[in-house]
């Protein structure tokens, strides 16, 4: 199953703090050998202050080994890490210290150059020091303290003049939020950060586009948690620019928006336009969910549908993102309950399009349920009146209702709406006219 | 060769003769002019200058030959003349030639620069001294002389007595030593004839150079050497003069003297009776005396410009061994640049007179003026011209194929030169040029070129070896250079192992740094080779994102010519990939005109109603591509027809009832054709082949369909050819069944899968979707029968008064739709108040959308559904968008509402027929927008 994991694919664009959910995901799944996993955890936190977390990892890793003792050099890296550490806790700079007392805080204003002014005449606090906050909070979050990096970049945003480095702030303060799973803030990061990537006219294309690539990967995290997350992920990965950028160097998100566009029943009229891209794009990027929607859509090959249905769960059940439990319960996996229901429906209401009469048993091989208890869904379905027909219980046969518009109906329903919109024209045109007339009248 | 051999030996005698005089005066002569020059020299001078005169005045044909040879002949001729009037004892006649005699040795004696009296003077006068005794001696003979003879002898008597006293001593000697005297008039003689015969040779070169260069190869080879060293042989006589100061002691040569000969041959460019081919001698001739490499590298740009210049008309092109010696010079150039990486060569710098005396020694930079591109520009279009002119069917044009590697090496080398000065606009340049050697040719082709470039240099081509070799001999026999360059820069071109590693390489330096032209052209090149290399996705995305249709009507005309070359190419590589509408939506545009010869600049097509003028004709020719590069043609008109006929056969039987628009006009047009024909006889052309399988595919007959389709020769020209034919007969297949089902079903109630199976060899799960895929585009009006596996056919015709009816509801929606539009264009507001029409209500509702509203949808759209007002309303969904875009022809745009199934679900190649590119010289085919959905 390993062969549809997205993870190599994914850390590429995201943040080295980011990755680590994914790894402890996949540890979790036990996809691959636990020491591949703990490696690749260590080799990860190498760039991070973390040391005391790579330590226990390495423990873990080499445990009952020969060399479990921790190697020089992290702990020596440890020390360090502390050291600037205490550094930073104890001798705070002043304008640390400022920010500390909240009376003083009151003084600041929405206007970025009476702060920095203000500051450097009042407290001698400049820019240098501003710029120190940034590197601070860096510090901070390469140590995992996500709550005070975010603290620090808001406040670094707040006072800073420096327009690249407040755009990289906010990518740390996006960062910072998923971490500390604190999603509403974290999309409103998003479209902040959103806003400042699509109004970049400055920047190359390139750098748009790598920029794009990347809010879309984080913004995997907030979509998939977020309650809105769900029309969010739409909104966002259909927005041409983003679609482009997809298609262009991130062909495996269509993973992740195809099962959000049918999981979503509401945005069901996207359906077309993303088997569009997925047909466009099915020489560079297939994963089982994708060729489901090509088989139902476009090849009308119902059978293949429902074998690609089936790897599906795996799939999804090994994606980070998808294959999430719900808190308390592991058996239930939203989104793949989720998906196959509506991917039934699918499957159903294309059936029932192209067939007059079906054998209910056929009918619930292809929709990978038993016969009862497809029989119990499909009255549900017809009871709820989503389904014009009947089933004719002796032969075991749904039979479909085909109803005609009549012609007559046809030709009245197009000419009526032509005598309003012709009304109409008239009208306007007339109206400004008799004003006119009146007006000249009047004088 | 004997005679050649003296030729040489006789100059050098007499250069020895010389060396004292020059020697006076070079130092004092050569900055100092005319008037400080001693008296000898200054008589050089003077002839020199006689010379240059002479030359200009006679037109016709220049025998070339040196000033002395040309008095010692005419002396000669008139000592023949005394000889005969001896004969007939003619005094009269005799002391008129006797005076004119004298008056020319002044002449000869002047020309052959020594006091010494010419030999064959000194013998005429012997001679006639002699027969004057005689004639005294014989007093009868004198009496009946006639008065007029003798008073000539007697005049004779006196003048001969006197003249002769000058000459006494020698006459003394001629006396005793007769034999010395004689040998030199018949040697004299003897280098005369050589003399002829050569300049008769270099006659014909400059008169006829294509017809050497189209004579065998090994005769050419031959003859080129033999010419050259004639000439060699012939400018060592006639330049000598000149030469003579460079000839004598190496260390006498000063830079001045170098720099001021090439200043006097550049000046002489293009002056009546300067040949152009002589320039280049002596010009070559002076890069071996050139005293510091600057001045080299300064010549030989001359030199190279030169060799340029030789062939002057725009039509022929240079004479092949002149392009190869260019090539060389250009390989000596980059040698010198790469030694002294001090020499920095640039045409914007102003470089003073001074500049290239800066000896190798010299430190800073060296500025010299030239232009490395432009030669390699100019070096690679007579290239191309040489192909463009040669016969294709003959050796020679093998032959000249195989001489591509040879530029591929200079262009290489200049690469990397400006690479590694800097100058990364002009490396992408000639990177450019490199890719469109390159671009056109697949694996396997790109494999031979590797294997002939890497074959050892004698096998490779004698002709360049040979060539070597002869710059081997001339530099030995002349004084050897002054300024020796090491061979440096690598002879012989390196290919990766695939076209594709070199064009990935060459295309990111162009990317980088190329301006938009050359961006654009290697672009188009890269697409060109994904195309051939069976890379359609690439290819396309390539194209789409480049936006390069966009352009193309503004970019000039041989790279149109290369877009259209390219869309066909992408046209082949979808049919090869079984993407029948993709290729249908390539080629489609470019046969829709029927000047495809043109527009892939392959041949001339005579335009009936059109004349071209000479003018337009010559620009065309010009603009033709070499027959190796050429797609071919029938190939193409073969996969255009047939992705036609593929579209358009279940396309006509869908829509029997109403004129549903054609997908293809062109193939419609040949179908009526067709059609009118009383007899039909067995096909012979591709044209016909196609017609007779849409006839077959008519009725469903896709058995027949594909043999004759089958039967076509150009399918050996495909490399995966039995993958692609089976590809084929799937689609026809496919087609036949469609084609079927539209055309039949109305005459049935029901239809089983199992006989749609056995009717069309499909299996029972392909028919079935395709089926399916119809019924759920509304093609078909029919739903499956799931327990007995049949079709059960609704019956929703319509009558014909309700035909109409909806004809006419489109009619007037199109008339609405054209009051508001005009309404909206004229107050610039839209219309308040109106029932939704176009914006976000074809949101809502697809053909997949909520089933049960697409029950009703669907009906509204049977007939074919192309009611535009309807459907678009009912079932059109996400059209909305492409309605508006494309106003200006929504009204001819029938198929868009139903037939989503020719879309392909990608919104290609839809947008409606283009405007043509101006006025009908434009060379273009706008081929449809393609947007990126």
């Amino acid at each position: 199953m390993a062969e549809h994991d997205l993870t190599p694919r994914l850390a590429l664009h995201l943040d080295r703090h980011l990755v680590l959910p994914l790894l402890e995901f996949l540890q979790e799944r036990g996809l691959y050998p636990e020491e591949e996993v703990l490696a690749a955890k260590l080799r990860l936190l190498a760039g991070t202050n973390m040391v005391d977390y790579a330590m226990a990892i390495h423990k873990s890793l080499h445990h009952g080994t020969d060399d479990d003792e921790v190697p020089e050099d992290m702990v020596a890296r440890r020390a360090e890490v502390v050291a600037s550490y205490v550094a930073l806790q104890e001798a705070p700079s002043p304008l640390v210290a400022f920010l500390r007392d909240p009376q003083l805080v009151q003084l600041l204003r929405s206007d970025k150059q009476y702060n920095a002014r203000m500051l450097q005449e009042r407290f001698q606090i400049g820019s240098d020091q501003i710029e120190a906050l940034y590197d601070n909070a860096k510090f901070q979050f390469e140590c995992g303290f996500y709550s005070d990096a975010v603290a620090y970049l808001n406040q670094y945003r707040v006072l800073s003049t420096n327009g690249e480095r407040t755009a990289r702030a906010l990518w740390g303060m996006l960062a910072s939020e998923i971490l500390n799973r604190n999603w509403d803030a974290a999309l409103e990061e998003l479209n902040r950060l959103k806003e400042i990537i699509d109004s970049k006219n400055s920047s190359s294309p390139l750098n748009q586009l790598q920029d794009r690539i990347w809010l879309m990967h984080w913004s995997l995290f907030i979509f998939f948690h977020h309650e809105n997350g769900r029309n969010g992920i739409i909104d966002l990965f259909f927005q041409d620019r983003y679609l482009n950028a997809i298609q262009t160097n991130a062909h495996h998100l269509l993973r992740y928006l195809a099962i959000a566009v049918v999981v979503n029943k509401r945005r069901r009229n996207m359906l077309k336009e993303l088997i569009k891209v997925i047909q466009h794009e099915q020489y560079c990027y297939k994963d089982p969910i994708t060729e489901f929607l090509e088989c139902l859509y476009v090849k009308y090959d119902f059978d293949g549908a429902q074998q690609k249905l089936m790897v599906c769960e795996q799939v999804i059940l090994n994606d980070p993102f998808l294959g999430k439990c719900n808190e308390g319960n592991s058996i239930t996996v939203p989104f793949r309950d989720e998906f196959f229901e509506n991917a039934r429906l699918f499957i159903f209401e294309t059936y029932c399009h192209t067939h007059r009469c079906i054998d209910i048993s056929i009918l619930a091989e292809k929709l990978n349920m038993r016969c009862d208890e497809a029989e119990l869904w499909i009255m549900n379905k017809i009871k709820s009146s989503k389904l014009d027909a009947n089933i004719d219980s002796v032969s075991g046969t749904l039979n479909m209702t085909v109803n005609h518009v009549n012609v007559h109906d046809q030709i009245i329903e197009s000419l009526k709406n032509l005598n309003k919109r012709t009304y109409m024209l008239a009208q306007n045109i007339v109206e400004p006219a008799q004003a006119a007339l009146q007006a000249a009248q009047g004088d | 060769m004997a005679s050649r051999f003296w030729g040489q030996g006789d100059s050098e005698s007499e250069e020895e003769e010389e060396e004292v005089e020059s020697e006076q005066g070079s130092d004092s002569d050569d900055d100092g002019g005319r008037g400080g020059a001693g008296h000898s020299s200054g008589g050089n001078r003077y002839l020199k200058n006689q010379e240059d005169d002479s030359d200009e005045s006679d037109t016709g044909h220049r025998v070339i030959r040196s000033l002395r040879d040309k008095r010692n002949e005419e002396m000669r001729s008139i000592v023949d003349q005394m000889r005969n009037a001896m004969k007939i004892n003619d005094w009269v006649s005799l002391q008129e030639s006797f005076e004119k005699l004298n008056k020319h040795l002044e002449k000869v004696v002047r020309v052959n620069e020594s006091t010494e009296v010419p030999k064959m003077y000194i013998k005429a006068l012997v001679l006639l001294e002699d027969f004057l005794a005689e004639a005294l001696a014989n007093k009868e003979a004198k009496k009946k002389m006639s008065s007029s003879n003798a008073k000539a002898l007697n005049a004779m008597k006196q003048k001969l007595k006197k003249n002769n006293k000058q000459y006494e001593e020698q006459i003394q000697k001629c006396r005793e030593h007769p034999e010395s005297f004689e040998d030199e008039a018949a040697d004299d003689k003897d280098m005369d004839d050589d003399d002829d015969d050569d300049a008769d040779e270099s006659d014909a070169e400059i008169e006829d150079p294509d017809k050497i260069a189209l004579s065998e190869s090994e005769e050419e080879r031959d003859e080129d050497d033999d010419d050259k060293e004639g000439w060699e042989q012939k400018r060592s006589k006639k330049d000598k003069l000149m030469d003579k100061q460079f000839l004598k002691d190496p260390s006498e040569i000063t830079w001045d003297i170098v720099d001021k000969k090439l200043k006097e041959i550049v000046a002489s460019r293009g002056k009546k009776g300067t040949g152009r081919i002589e320039r280049v001698e002596q010009l070559t001739f002076l890069t071996r005396v050139a005293k510091t490499p600057a001045q080299k590298l300064e010549i030989l740009f001359h030199v190279i410009s030169a060799q340029f210049d030789v062939n002057p008309s725009l039509l022929g092109h240079m004479p092949v061994n002149v392009w190869k010696k260019c090539v060389n010079n250009m390989l000596l150039v980059l040698d010198i640049l790469q030694q002294y990486p001090n020499i920095v060569v640039d045409t914007s710098f102003e470089p003073d007179e001074k500049e290239t005396q800066k000896g190798a020694d010299y430190n800073g930079t060296i500025h010299v003026v030239g232009d490395l591109v432009a030669f390699l520009e100019r070096l690679d279009s007579e290239f191309l011209k040489t192909l463009q002119c040669t016969d294709p069917y003959t050796k020679d044009y093998v032959q000249r194929l195989r001489e591509e590697p040879l530029f591929l090496v200079v262009a290489q080398n200049v690469q990397d030169y400006l690479e590694r000065v800097g100058n990364l606009k002009a490396a992408a340049k000639v990177a450019l040029r490199r890719v469109e050697l390159v671009y056109y040719k697949p694996q396997e082709v790109y494999d031979a070129m590797r294997k002939l470039a890497e074959q050892p240099e004698d096998t490779l081509d004698d002709d360049a070896e040979a060539g070597d070799e002869h710059q081997a001999i001339d530099d030995n026999r002349g004084p050897s250079p002054f300024v020796v360059i090491p061979e440096v820069v690598p002879r012989k071109p390196t290919f990766p192992e695939s076209g594709r590693t070199l064009m990935d390489g060459l295309m990111s330096l162009i990317y980088k740094y190329g301006d938009e032209r050359t961006k654009a052209r290697a672009m188009l090149c890269d697409i060109y080779h994904h195309a051939i290399s069976d890379e359609f996705s690439v290819a396309r995305d390539l194209l789409l994102m480049s936006h390069l249709q966009d352009g193309v009507q503004l970019m000039d005309i041989s790279s149109q010519i290369l877009f259209n070359r390219v869309m066909a190419q992408l046209g082949l590589c979808a049919f090869r990939a079984g993407l029948i509408n993709e290729a249908h939506g390539c080629l489609t545009e470019l046969y829709s005109t029927g000047r495809v010869k043109e527009l892939l600049a392959q041949g001339v097509q005579q335009s009936r109603y059109h004349e071209k003028t000479p003018e337009q004709e010559r620009l065309e020719r010009r603009r033709q591509m070499p027959y190796h590069m050429h797609i071919n043609l029938e190939l193409l008109e073969a996969t255009h027809l047939i992705c036609a006929m593929l579209i358009e056969v279940p396309n006509m039987a869908a829509s029997t009832y109403d004129k549903r628009r054609p997908m293809s006009k062109t193939f419609r047009r040949l179908l009526e054709v067709s059609e009118r024909q009383t007899f039909v006889g067995p096909p012979e052309n591709v044209r016909d082949h196609v017609m007779a399988a849409t006839r077959a595919l008519n009725k469903g007959d896709h058995q027949k369909a594909f043999s004759v389709i089958n039967s076509l020769e150009i399918w050996k020209l495909l490399r995966n050819r039995d993958h692609v034919l089976e590809m084929l007969k799937l689609k026809i297949k496919e087609e036949a069944l469609r084609t079927y089902l539209f055309s039949y079903s109305s005459c049935y109630e029901s239809l089983s899968l199992n006989q749609l199976t056995t009717m069309f060899d499909l299996s029972e799960q392909h028919a079935h979707s395709i089926v399916s895929k119809m019924m759920m585009h509304e093609e078909l009006h029919a739903s499956w029968d799931q327990p007995t596996k049949c079709i059960v056919f609704h019956s929703v015709d319509q009558t014909r008064l309700q035909g109409l009816l909806f004809q006419m509801a489109d009619k007037l929606s199109v008339l609405v739709e054209g009051n508001e539009r005009a309404y909206e264009a004229r107050t610039g507001g839209t219309l308040e108040g109106v029932p939704p029409r176009r914006r976000g209500e074809g949101q809502d509702s697809s053909n997949m959308g909520k089933w049960q509203e697409n029950f009703v949808s669907s009906q509204g759209r049977q007939g074919g559904g192309n009611r535009f007002g309807y459907s678009g309303r009912g079932g059109g969904s996400g059209q909305s968008g492409g309605h508006q875009r494309d106003r200006g022809n929504q009204g001819s745009r029938g198929g868009y509402g139903g037939g989503s199934r020719f879309q392909d679900g990608r919104g290609r190649n839809q947008s409606g027929s283009s405007a043509r590119g101006g006025d009908g010289g434009a060379r273009m085919v706008n081929l449809n927008r393609v947007g990126r959905v």
